[in-house]
């Protein structure tokens, strides 16, 4: 039994040497908190009959200002990645403001999606989606070969309706992967009727939602519609042209969505 | 009451996962591909309670027969009476590892290859046989003076101490 060093009142240690023999750590990404053990043994699993074939995962994950989408697959000596978008891409695509939001999680899913087609030499063959509808939609087989498929990966996140990841997952479908799923937490989904309500997805993929507020603050709070939506106003962006601009996102990652090395200049020579 | 002989008896320890090792189990089990004719270890994991081998198997090593979607068929050697039967027992893989038996053996006939392609090349006939070690080689020994020992002829007188 440890004591406190003579100073502090008479206090027996609570974290004694024998605690710290017999804890027992837990694996170093749960005790970082980023993953969920037993969803990733039961995403990664694959048959034994099916020896070495790869098990994708669509993995989707959201930081406070960015999008990631990748297509995985594990492997003993590290997860090895395929494909990778982000939504610090879809500038590139015209995109500049509102990154993090169910369309450009959308976008980010279809660039992704189309990404990956195109890598494989599938894109042809698997067009998707092109209109965008909010119906649900899977991918049909081609002639050749069969759809590219994978999980959706969703993290530690909780799958509520209308989860921004679900429109990632809508991204990826609408651009031709074959991902399994059910439509009862797309956006639009109500628990009432147990329908998807395609209009409604189809507002939040193309932006209604972040239209509506504008509409409601320009009436009721213009100096915090200022304020909120300055980067919008600045590139001229209004609640009418939203859906417009959203349109002409997809059409250009459907038209180019090959990854672009960016030019990164040598790591400065520190002087020790 | 008497102790009873089920499934898992007397398997208190044997099952017990190692100290500090509870818990999740590392997903490299998982990734692990096994195809027919590998050798492998049976050693049960005790956190999973599906497709477990009897205690018997715990420790032996059988080859890989058949490969389902989850589970591994080893054939393993157990001894019944006078003879020895070839048994085949189906197990989740949490409960296999591969065996290291036939590493030795792999790395060998790697080696060996690569000696007999390297002689070919020379045009020299070598033998890969392994020796077993032989007797230890003569060898001089340094900086030594010879010293000639004979018997001192025995003197009551001198070496019974204190007298008779």
């Amino acid at each position: 039994m440890g004591r406190q060093p003579i100073g502090s009142p008479y206090v027996k240690a609570q974290k004694t040497r024998a605690y710290f023999k017999r804890f027992q750590v837990k694996f170093k990404r749960r005790r970082e908190g980023k993953t969920d053990y037993r969803a990733r043994t039961r995403l990664i699993n694959q048959d034994k009959n099916k020896y070495n074939t790869p098990k994708y995962r669509l993995v989707a994950r959201f930081t406070n200002k960015d999008v990631t989408a990748q297509i995985v697959h594990a492997s003993i000596r590290g997860d090895i990645v395929l494909a990778a978008a982000y939504a610090h891409e879809l500038p590139r695509y015209g995109l500049e403001v509102g990154l993090t939001n169910y369309a450009a999680a959308y976008c980010v899913g279809l660039l992704l999606a189309r990404r990956v087609l195109k890598q494989l030499e599938m894109d042809t063959e698997y067009e998707g989606n092109v209109e965008a509808t909010g119906e649900d939609y899977s991918v049909e087989p081609g002639e050749t070969r069969r759809p590219f498929r994978c999980l959706l990966d969703v993290g530690l996140i909780k799958t509520t309706t209308g989860n921004r990841v679900f429109g990632v997952l809508k991204g990826a479908l609408d651009g031709g992967l074959d991902i399994p799923h059910s439509d009862k937490r797309f956006a639009g989904f109500s628990k009432d009727s147990k329908q998807l309500d395609p209009e409604v997805h189809r507002k939040y993929i193309y932006g209604g939602h972040v239209a509506a507020y504008m509409r409601t603050l320009i009436e009721d709070e213009p100096e915090k519609y200022q304020s909120h939506f300055s980067e919008y106003i600045k590139r001229n962006i209004d609640p009418d042209n939203i859906e417009g601009l959203y349109k002409k996102v997809h059409a250009a990652i459907r038209a180019d969505p090959e990854a672009k090395k960016s030019e990164k200049e040598p790591a400065k020579e520190h002087k020790r | 009451m008497p102790a009873g002989h089920g499934l898992r008896s007397r398997t208190r320890d044997l099952f017990a996962r190692p100290f500090r090792k509870k818990g999740y189990i590392p997903l490299s089990t998982y990734l692990k591909t096994y195809k027919i004719g590998d050798y492998v270890d049976v050693k049960v994991n005790g956190a999973v309670h599906k497709g477990m081998p009897h205690k018997f198997y715990h420790g032996r090593t059988g080859r890989v027969w058949n490969v389902t979607k989850r589970a591994i068929g080893v054939e393993v050697n157990k001894q019944v009476g006078n003879r020895i039967i070839k048994k085949r027992i189906h197990v989740r893989v949490e409960h296999v590892q591969p065996s290291r038996c036939s590493e030795e053996l792999r790395l060998r006939k790697v080696k060996n290859e690569q000696l007999k392609a390297e002689a070919k090349a020379k045009g020299e006939v070598i033998s890969t046989k392994r020796q077993p070690e032989g007797p230890k080689p003569g060898f001089k020994v340094e900086g030594a003076t010879l010293e000639t020992v004979t018997p001192i002829p025995y003197d009551v007188v001198n070496d019974l101490k204190g007298g008779y």
